[in-house]
């Protein structure tokens, strides 16, 4: 009798819940599928939110190994990456607790050459150190402002999404985002 | 409208670099390991949950406020019973006859007010009594 095929390695791409399911059936791939769609995203969100890139391999596991022992409590409330970001949120406000602060860069410039990543060497490093910058200035933001603006401007995910994740209102994840921008534009000025 | 686009392109490559260097393969596999070799930690049990330990919290700080405020408020005998009869051992027949008068003044008693020609006819002994008596 034919064994059943794990989902992860069917031809269609399974979607999250799928996948999700099957892992909580005790499908390891669904598992490990899941863990290469959304660990980049994850990485990218905890970056932003100040992790040290020494320990972002680090963080970025223990937020998925969270997220997998806690998934019976997800309820299709958001989007599984969603849900996972925020897991990732938590899991750096606890290191943030344990880990002296990283060194904060300086916001005594502005935005310029922020778009620029290809180009001449001048150009690139000047985008990297305005990007050092903005990660700063998001690093001191509270955290439902630094959040909010990391879900919507570098994820590109609606307010519902965030305000369904962030269990809180669609109004009130905007203001957030509005305050989180104003302080960034007046930090970075 | 520049500078909102700005930040936008800014953050979107913000953590980029550093996402684009983790070796996702390698970490899928690390992650599965761990879910099947590391025991997963013990559910707290409900009461130790954060929501209870918040309520909890708030419960005692308003009890306790509760008590300092009815302490400050109304501070009844706090050290216990003081008699005035107590403070009262040294004075003389008439000085306590003043004391009984000023109570009479001050508490106002109406039908129970002291005659001023009946304290005359008392001792100090006496006197000492209807204070204590006063005091109940």
């Amino acid at each position: 009798m034919a064994q059943p095929q794990p989902i992860a390695a069917t031809l269609s791409p399974a979607p999250d819940a799928a996948l999700i399911a099957a892992w909580q059936q005790g499908d390891e791939q669904a598992a490990a599928e899941l863990v290469r769609r959304h660990a980049r995203a994850l990485a990218r969100f905890l970056s932003g939110a100040g992790a040290p890139e020494a320990d972002l391999d680090d963080l970025v596991q223990e937020a998925l190994i969270r997220a997998f022992r806690a998934v019976d409590r997800f309820r299709g409330q958001c989007q599984f990456r969603t849900w996972l970001l925020t897991i990732g949120g938590n899991v750096l406000k606890d290191h943030g607790r344990r880990a002296a602060r990283h060194k904060i860069v300086s916001l005594d410039e502005g935005l310029e050459g922020l778009a620029a990543r290809d180009g001449d060497p001048h150009e690139r490093a000047e985008a990297g150190e305005a990007e050092a910058r903005l990660a700063a200035g998001v690093g001191v933001l509270p955290r439902l402002q630094r959040e909010v603006f990391l879900l919507r401007a570098q994820q590109g995910l609606e307010y519902g999404e965030i305000a369904a994740a962030l269990d809180t209102t669609e109004g009130a994840a905007r203001v957030h985002y509005h305050h989180a921008v104003r302080r960034l534009k007046e930090m970075l000025q | 409208m520049n500078e909102d686009a700005n930040l936008q392109n800014a953050a979107r490559q913000l953590g980029a670099a550093a996402a684009d260097r983790l070796d996702v393969e390698r970490l899928a596999a690390v992650v599965v390991e761990r879910l099947r070799n590391e025991p997963a930690p013990a559910a707290r049990p409900a009461w130790l949950q954060p929501a209870w330990l918040r309520i909890a919290a708030t419960l005692l700080v308003l009890v306790g406020g509760g008590l300092v405020v009815r302490q400050v408020v109304s501070p009844t005998a706090p050290h216990g019973a003081h008699f005035v009869t107590d403070d009262l051992t040294d004075l003389t027949a008439d000085q306590l006859r003043d004391v009984l008068n000023t109570l009479d003044e001050t508490l106002n008693l109406g039908s129970t007010t002291l005659p001023e020609a009946d304290l005359d006819d008392l001792d100090a002994q006496q006197l000492k009594a209807v204070l204590r008596s006063l005091e109940g």
